[in-house]
């Protein structure tokens, strides 16, 4: 059964609709990415099942629950985290102080030093500057510090907006490594990206967005072929 | 001399605490709730009207009323307001300080209600042949008890570290499990506890209850959050203490001048909005997010 199923979704801001009809699913432990050209309602579409802004439309099933409508702080308790676009870590409180806002959406009170104890290992980074300001930190270290944020609820899903941004190449690298251990550990994973090429051929599966509706599913085997991933980006014969 | 040193450090204090309980709800709502004076005023009532009650029960009965106020003005009228533009929730908050005025004449009259709260506190004794009166230590004392304690809890408990978080980026720290509802009721609740505090060293200097006692206090309490910063507890806490320890002195200074005080105090404003336009404790980047 699949952990998260969203059905025909429309997600917009005020009376505009950016995102029309999205459907897609994921299974427990896989990942899936969003491709699709700039202002076509990515991030629209994290935010709608993350519940930072209310779906108009459709359904959204995680966990067997619809979760449709409901407000953030009680999405991320059920499992669902999201790694907003532009990382939003609390630049003016300590690298410690943002990893221990991330212990408010665990489910389970007890195991947080573990968890804690678990992204240091995995970020090692984080151990390094944990009394720093996380405003002191590089885009990398933020990104890590951002995803580590969102992991020490221990979530069966975690929701990427472009990870990637505003990174080195190295760095990105970097970061596409960690995000293969997370997966590796369990956890599922949506990544949405500008950089169509890095994500298909990283996910298991990638659809492509335009219009507000899915146009196509690639597979990383389309990674390779660039014209294929031309062609559904920006439709064929344009 | 040293009396009007104590007077400016505890007129200083008494309104970096006003202060703070308008920066807490403003730092978690963007909400500058202009009705906080009345939440001073209620408690200023209900310490006059238990003053026959042994002090400490006076006092509880005090921080329980003003608390509730102050979470039913939330849940009635904010959490309707939540997310419209802020300007419509400072003129809703002018709205409700108006009904709470008129709401408190109907209750308690016109005229000022009067009663000696805590008597012993009032006079003054002597310190090296110097005369001191005992309300303005007490009002010190008091003051920097509760600024720590403040700071112990917005500074080193969870429920301070979510309410710094929601100041920088409520959304964010909503996706984070941050609750929303809990903790804008927490702030409201800690401005009642810190209105109560604020009434309490109000009503030991003076003890005549009118509908718009608070008024005065709030609204200084107000320039004074602007001139510290208004995005930063700090920041409120200090333009608090600046415009008391300044308005004290000048009264003093200025002796049978003292009619234009508040002229003097709004050309400092000035000044250091002149120079400083984000507050004294604000770094640029924060002046685009006011």
């Amino acid at each position: 059964m699949a952990l998260l199923e969203v059905t025909n979704l429309v997600a917009g801001y005020g009376k505009v609709e950016v995102i029309s009809d999205v459907s897609f699913t994921l299974e427990p432990g896989k990942s899936i990415g969003i491709v699709g050209p700039n202002g076509v309602g990515k991030s629209t579409l994290l935010q709608a099942i993350a519940g930072g802004i209310a779906p108009k439309g459709g359904s959204i099933i995680f966990d067997g629950k619809n979760i449709a409508g409901k407000k953030p702080e009680d999405i991320v308790r059920l499992g669902l985290s999201l790694v907003p676009e532009g990382r939003q870590i609390f630049s003016g409180l300590s690298v410690k102080e943002n990893l221990a806002l991330g212990l408010t959406g665990r489910r389970n009170k007890k195991g947080a030093n573990e968890a804690i104890l678990k992204m240091r290992e995995l970020f090692p980074v984080l151990s390094t500057h944990e009394n720093h300001q996380a405003g002191m930190l590089s885009g990398g270290q933020q990104q890590q510090l951002a995803i580590a944020r969102a992991l020490i609820s221990e979530p069966k899903v975690l929701l990427l907006d472009e990870p990637s941004l505003g990174l080195a190449p190295t760095v990105i690298t970097d970061v596409f490594e960690r995000l293969q251990e997370i997966i590796g550990m369990g956890t599922a994973v949506v990544i949405v990206e500008q950089r169509a090429n890095l994500v298909t051929s990283f996910a298991e599966k990638t659809i492509v967005i335009r219009d507000g509706k899915v146009q196509a599913t690639l597979t990383p085997a389309d990674a390779a072929n660039s014209e294929s991933l031309q062609r559904s980006y920006f439709g064929a014969g344009e | 001399m040293v009396q009007s040193i104590l007077d400016a450090i505890s007129l200083g204090g008494l309104y970096s605490l006003a202060a703070l309980g308008l920066g807490l709800v403003f730092g978690v709502m963007r909400l500058v709730n202009f009705a906080h004076a009345e939440l001073i005023t209620i408690a200023a009532y209900t310490l006059v009207l238990t003053a026959q009650f042994p002090l400490a029960l006076s006092l509880i009965f005090t921080v329980l009323v003003t608390v509730f106020v102050a979470l039913l003005m939330e849940f009635s009228v904010y959490r309707r307001l939540r997310g419209v533009n802020p300007a419509v929730m400072l003129i809703a908050s002018f709205g409700l300080s108006i009904v709470l005025q008129r709401v408190y004449e109907l209750m308690f009259g016109a005229l000022p209600r009067s009663a000696a709260v805590a008597p012993f506190l009032r006079g003054d004794f002597k310190v090296a042949g110097l005369s001191i009166t005992i309300s303005s230590v007490i009002t010190i004392v008091l003051t920097i008890t509760i600024l720590l304690a403040m700071g112990y809890l917005v500074e080193k408990t969870s429920l301070g570290l979510q309410l710094r978080a929601a100041s920088a980026d409520f959304k964010t720290a909503r996706l984070l499990g941050v609750r929303s509802n809990r903790l804008i009721s927490a702030a409201f609740g800690l401005s009642g506890v810190l209105a109560a505090c604020v009434a309490l060293i109000l009503v030991i200097q003076n003890p005549q209850i009118s509908p718009y006692y608070g008024l005065n206090i709030t609204i200084l309490s107000l320039v004074g959050i602007v001139i510290g910063g208004i995005a930063s507890l700090r920041g409120a806490a200090l333009g608090g203490f600046i415009v008391g320890v300044v308005l004290s002195s000048l009264n003093t200074l200025l002796g049978n001048g003292r009619v234009y005080a508040y002229s003097w105090l709004f050309i400092l404003v000035l000044v250091i909005l002149l120079v400083r336009p984000g507050g004294l404790l604000s770094k640029g980047s924060e002046l685009e997010r006011v």
